[in-house]
């Protein structure tokens, strides 16, 4: 016990004068530096409130702030932050209902190489940067459509990118459609019109011919998947051979990846699902790249995919 | 008997050698919290503070839990007083370079902070966190020079007068808390528009500005000379300096219907260095 207390103290004495030299060296007592960053000079008129420094909504190094009523983004886990020239109400317009602190899943892409936020103002627009945000292009997706509730854009690669958006709902019916971008989201054009108005639940493209469309977001029976295998020309009602025991359990499918040489999806129980607490998925996989799906194994909360 | 004693000597030894431990995690957890959130003790002198308690709480868990011979202990005392003397020294160098002044709220909920770089005069209001962290929020308009006071105005208002380097008196406010849900901004102005009275002391506030009547003097504060300070105080100034500081107090209640009567007090400070209360005013028409 001696021997216990005596190392265990020797220690604390050391991590504390080297936790001194640490402190003296980094200047951590310094004053400090003034980065307008995070320190900003005192409102001048009583007209503006003051503004407080901002926080990235969460740890990664690349990030973003929704502070003072404006988007900013930052590459740097805070230190420096470029401001996104568009209305922070815009990237919430449509139906939306949340607290507007951070940006609607998937409606955004921020990577070290784009940073592109969707909205609609009118047409549809996706603000596009290519250079950590200092410059800045609108694209157009299409000129007119109805008021948003799902969104979302993506990009496999540097070329190729979707956008998936659906609007003018009435009860559980709406307008959805895909676009396509082949030149890095210089321009965009819509898929083949799709033979569904359900609520579309989710989508997404495995490569640049083969995308997927999810259907049903309230109380869904059964899995409402279509697949395109040649860049949305046509679209397929994809089938799903599903084990009687899962039947009405396994409701809403999520979108496909890739998996060595077959399609992989995951199929939740919707909103309303209750078998083994409502959070375990079904895995299919196809083997004809999405037109039909068989089960493979049900997959717990808690085990990686 | 001497068991019993011993019993309690053990505790009281353990009970310190936890002590050290905590104030040694809580430095370390300082530098990953620092690295991390750039957030800095609220006064910069406690790093060396609690270094030196650390040290204390150590020193005496190993007198009280081991028996040692005469030379070990004065070992353990000389390095303990080497540490001390160091801590002391560079705490004392740091506050020379910077000086920090500190208050506490009244409700013991919130820390009121502000560092001063002795050399340049310039000085940095600092947002507190969890009581003792702080990140530096703004710089105060003004270098500080002489005196300066800290006055309390509501348990989330506090009034900061000090002295420039012009002979001007100026007033800076801190502010924790809103009286509207923190939902949205309002103007202090517009919530307090009506005439409000105290002690031989009227305050108007109209589309004009908000004048002061001081033992029958009146003093009017346009608009473009009134500082707002988040959601609970305004300055309103006049000659390059502050005046009066006009705040929220914690009864009033802000509405945005205007035909309902204003509830609530306000509370008038003076800018002044001499030792002065804030006044309590009433709305005028809710009496």
């Amino acid at each position: 016990m001696k021997k216990f207390i005596l190392i265990f103290s020797t220690i604390i004495i050391i991590g504390l004068i080297f936790g001194i030299s640490y402190y003296e060296m980094q200047g951590l007592n310094s004053f400090p530096r003034l980065n307008h960053s995070n320190i900003t000079t005192n409102p001048s008129t009583r007209e503006q409130p003051q503004v407080a420094p901002l926080h990235p909504v969460n740890n990664d190094s690349i990030s973003y702030s929704l502070q003072n009523d404006e988007l900013n983004i930052t590459f740097n886990k805070g230190q420096d932050w470029v401001k996104v020239p568009v209305e922070k109400d815009l990237l919430f317009d449509g139906e939306y209902r949340g607290n507007k602190q951070t940006l609607i899943d998937d409606s955004y892409i921020l990577t070290e190489d784009r940073a592109a936020f969707l909205y609609r103002q009118g047409a549809v627009v996706l603000k596009n940067s290519l250079d950590q945000g200092k410059t800045w292009k609108d694209v157009i997706i299409t000129e007119s459509f109805p008021v948003l509730r799902f969104r979302k854009v993506d990009f496999l690669n540097e070329q190729f990118g979707y956008v998936i958006i659906s609007g003018d709902r009435t009860m559980s019916q709406e307008y959805s459609a895909a676009f396509l971008t082949h030149d890095g989201g210089e321009t965009w054009e819509q898929t083949a019109d799709l033979p569904t108005t359900r609520l579309i639940s989710d989508g997404g493209f495995v490569d640049e011919r083969t995308g997927f469309l999810s259907y049903g977001t309230i109380n869904p029976e059964e899995p409402d998947l279509y697949v395109t295998q040649d860049s949305g020309n046509t679209w397929y009602k994809a089938v799903f051979h599903i084990p009687e025991q899962y039947d009405r359990i396994f409701v809403q499918t999520e979108v496909p990846v890739k998996e060595e040489d077959h399609l992989s999806v995951m199929v939740n129980q919707g909103p309303n699902g209750d078998y083994e607490g409502g959070r375990v998925k079904g895995k299919f996989i196809s083997k004809d790249n999405g037109l039909t799906w068989d089960f493979s194994e049900e997959v717990h909360p808690n085990e990686r995919i | 008997m001497k068991e019993y004693k011993n019993k309690w000597i053990e505790i009281g030894g353990w009970i310190l050698f936890l002590f050290a431990v905590g104030f040694f995690c809580l430095q370390m957890g300082y530098f990953f919290v620092h690295a991390r959130y750039q957030v800095e003790y609220i006064d910069n002198r406690l790093f060396y503070i609690i270094n030196m308690l650390c040290v204390i709480c150590l020193v005496l868990a190993q007198m009280l839990l081991l028996r040692l011979n005469k030379m070990l202990k004065i070992g353990i005392v000389i390095v303990a007083a080497v540490f001390i003397i160091v801590n002391g020294f560079l705490l004392d160098k740091n506050n020379g370079q910077i000086m920090n002044i500190t208050s506490i709220s009244p409700d013991f909920k919130h820390v009121f902070s502000v560092k001063e770089d002795v050399a340049s005069g310039e000085a940095v209001y600092y947002r507190s966190y969890y009581s003792i962290l702080a990140r530096p929020k703004e710089m105060l308009p003004s270098e500080i020079v002489g005196e300066y006071k800290v006055e309390w105005l509501a348990n989330d208002i506090a009034a900061f007068t000090y002295q420039t380097p012009d002979n001007t008196i100026q007033q800076f406010i801190g502010t924790y808390g809103d009286r509207k849900n923190g939902t949205s901004y309002y103007y202090v102005g517009a919530e307090i528009h009506g005439v409000w009275q105290g002690e031989n002391v009227e305050v108007n506030s109209n589309q004009e500005g908000i004048s002061v009547t001081e033992n029958n003097n009146t003093e009017l504060f346009s608009w473009e000379n009134i500082e707002q300070f988040g959601t609970l105080a305004v300055i309103l100034k006049n000659n390059n300096g502050a005046a009066w500081t006009i705040a929220l107090n914690e009864n009033f209640e802000v509405h945005s219907d205007a035909s309902k009567p204003t509830v609530g007090n306000i509370s008038l400070y003076k800018a002044t260095m001499d030792e002065n209360q804030p006044i309590i005013l009433h709305d005028k028409n809710s009496r």
